[in-house]
């Protein structure tokens, strides 16, 4: 007979035990990069290229990547790159809230002819490698001047933001029962009205997800801002540590890549409470 | 005050028809109650009217008014979700207030709003919940609230989609007796939807029975009660169902197919020799006695035996049966009739119904009841007691 257990006591099986060492190493393997980046942004240059574990931390790498003049053998501004990166992603996601959000709710609430051929068309900017339409669009920045400029950035970036926040937020509209906006309008207010008061609170939660993930995927780009602009942006200064050709300094690239990732994460936390907030909080019956 | 009329009104979805060319007219004051299963269209009815939805045909007139092309926030009606669609972010008070704010509806200051809400929420007996969010009532308590946001404010017309189908079986009779004291009082148009025959014929000043999206039937309770159009109306009305019984014709008589049971065919409905035809009879109009008991003049008596016999409370429900038929019978249960015994089921020829013959699950029209024409005497009661104590 086997042994009682205690509520939320669990039996231990070998099947468990091999189970648990299986998922323990890939809980290893996948976070070995991670640590190792950790390890190499804290590295002498000395130390940078050795294999072991065994070295002397130092948190200079990190201050020389934000140091206002730029590094060493690769001026580098890793500073105000970081700030044109914010100012860029930011700008792209609000910009694609602003008009994906009523975008998503047509698209979600009604069907018109052709509405899925546009769904498709939007969604076919993710599938399509960057590098496709990339030198079209350097020739036409180029030749409108928005080569190099916050506004173009912004542009462009909304190839990577807009069809996220459309997709992701039309299922969240999909979603919402008609009726709720349905009471609105027979309790005398607008279609317009009812979108605002009723239906746009209800899908704060994807507006969070939305944001946070085409922020992220923004943030991420590294081909537009690559051809499209000089006046630098995190992912791109991050590789110019790499030396290009010169040596190459692995110890400020994780740290700078340490630091590049701090952004995503502070929104990511920040908004965090309106991505877990339930759907309909028991407006209409399950 | 309204005056509702629907003229030709059809909505589609896909190749669905939802509701087909339903015609109607709704005076000012009454209380129509549109009774149908899930499915037959209650719903999209009631947004046609609303406004909610776009209709594929006809019109929908409100006063005389032709309001088909209107926004609803124009049509002055209010409407009860029967998924309650209450704000989630705005309490009790808050979601009875929306229709007052809005100011479409006239204009009310916070005094005048507070004591609108204060008179409907201690109507339905929730003005100690005034300042919980939806999330935190139960069904029921969400569904007076969404009844409380229709009766608030002032309306032509109240449409009301099954209003009382989540409270508990007590509330809800008690519900539906405040409904009909408001609906009386304050005579605003209204149309109900429910599938609950009880709820109908309490209610309603006419019903409409409603199936794939037609009116089978509108009359005044008694009509839809004494007679029904055809079979589903007749089904749709009354727990337990109407039995429903295959019967055909034969000389000048009426033989039920399954016990050869006979009794004389009315000569005014036109009945062929052979004919096949269904009889309905009502189980609360049936009366089991032990066999033997002579049947008065104007009643029919078949003979058969007890299957079954389920105390409902003061009733019980008896299933007899009749050669290959099975009867169910409402009687009363303190002479209810043992498992097994041999009784004979009697009927009283006005309250049965004649429809046309058919498959089963088929429904067919009504051809009219068997009129006793008062020549048949009505079973003496007492007689019927001493028989079977």
């Amino acid at each position: 007979m086997a042994k009682e257990l205690m509520p939320g006591q669990k039996r231990i099986t070998p099947q468990g035990i091999v189970a648990d060492l299986m998922l323990l190493i890939w809980f290893v393997f996948s976070l070995f990069p991670i640590v190792w980046m950790f390890m190499l942004a804290m590295k002498t240059p000395a130390e940078q290229t050795t294999t072991y574990f065994q070295f002397s931390p130092t948190l200079d790498n990190f201050a020389t990547v934000v140091s206002d003049k730029g590094t060493l053998l690769t001026s580098v501004d890793f500073k105000s790159a970081i700030v044109q990166s914010v100012i860029n992603c930011a700008g792209a996601v609000l910009v694609s809230l602003l008009v994906g959000i009523p975008a998503a709710y047509a698209a979600g609430r009604w069907k018109f002819k052709g509405s899925d051929d546009l769904m498709f068309n939007m969604l076919s900017f993710r599938f399509a490698p960057e590098l496709m339409v990339i030198v079209p669009l350097f020739v036409i920045y180029n030749a409108t001047g928005l080569f190099g400029t916050t506004l173009g950035m912004i542009w462009v970036l909304q190839l990577v933001t807009m069809p996220l926040v459309v997709w992701i937020l039309r299922s969240y509209f999909e979603d919402l029962p008609e009726d709720l906006e349905q009471a609105a309008l027979l309790d005398g207010y607008t279609r317009t009205k009812a979108f605002v008061m009723v239906a746009l609170p209800m899908v704060r939660p994807g507006i969070a997800a939305s944001a946070l993930l085409s922020f992220i995927f923004a943030w991420n780009n590294y081909v537009f801002p690559l051809i499209l602009t000089d006046t630098g942006s995190v992912t791109v200064a991050i590789t110019k540590f790499l030396g290009g050709g010169g040596q190459a300094y692995y110890n400020l690239t994780a740290a700078a890549a340490i630091i590049g990732a701090l952004p995503p994460l502070i929104l990511a936390l920040t908004i965090q409470r309106y991505l877990v907030q339930g759907l309909s909080l028991g407006a209409v019956k399950g | 005050m309204g005056t509702l009329s629907l003229k030709g009104v059809t909505k589609k979805y896909g190749t669905v028809t939802a509701v087909d060319d339903i015609t109607l007219d709704v005076p000012d004051g009454e209380f129509f109650v549109i009774l149908g299963p899930s499915g037959a269209g209650k719903t999209t009815t009631l947004k046609s009217i609303a406004g909610l939805v776009d209709i594929d045909a006809g019109s929908v007139h409100i006063n005389g008014v032709d309001m088909t092309l209107v926004e609803p926030y124009h049509r002055n009606v209010a409407m009860a979700f029967e998924s309650y669609a209450l704000y989630p972010q705005k309490t009790v008070r808050e979601n009875l207030a929306s229709p007052l704010k809005s100011g479409r509806v006239g204009t009310y200051d916070s005094a005048q709003q507070q004591q609108r809400i204060d008179v409907v929420t201690k109507t339905l007996g929730i003005n100690h919940l005034l300042d919980r969010l939806p999330r935190e009532l139960s069904n029921g308590q969400r569904q007076r609230t969404a009844l409380g946001r229709v009766l608030v404010r002032p309306a032509d017309i109240y449409l009301l989609d099954e209003p009382l189908s989540h409270l508990d079986a007590k509330l809800r009779a008690a519900m539906r007796a405040e409904l009909k004291s408001i609906a009386q009082k304050s005579s605003t148009t209204t149309v109900y939807v429910t599938h609950d025959y009880q709820e109908a014929l309490a209610l309603g000043d006419r019903i409409a029975v409603l199936r794939a999206g037609r009116f089978v039937q509108i009359g005044t309770p008694t009509e839809m009660w004494r007679r029904p159009v055809d079979t589903f109306v007749a089904r749709a009305i009354g727990q337990p169902e109407m039995n429903l019984i295959d019967a055909h014709v034969e000389g000048d008589r009426i033989v039920m197919t399954g016990s050869g049971v006979t009794f004389p065919a009315p000569d005014d409905m036109g009945l062929v020799e052979g004919e096949k035809l269904r009889l309905g009879m009502r189980p609360n109009e049936l009366h089991v006695v032990p066999a033997g008991t002579p049947a008065p003049y104007g009643w029919v008596a078949a003979s058969g035996h007890v299957l079954l016999a389920e105390r409902l409370g003061r009733d019980v429900e008896v299933d007899v049966e009749v050669g290959s038929d099975s009867l169910i019978a409402v009687v009363n249960g303190d002479h209810a009739p043992a498992e097994g015994a041999s009784v004979d089921v009697l009927i009283h020829l006005p309250n049965l119904h004649v429809f046309a013959g058919g498959e089963p699950g088929q429904d067919t029209p009504r051809l009219g009841s068997v009129l006793g024409r008062n020549r048949g005497a009505a079973l003496p009661e007492a007689a019927n007691e001493e028989a079977l104590s």
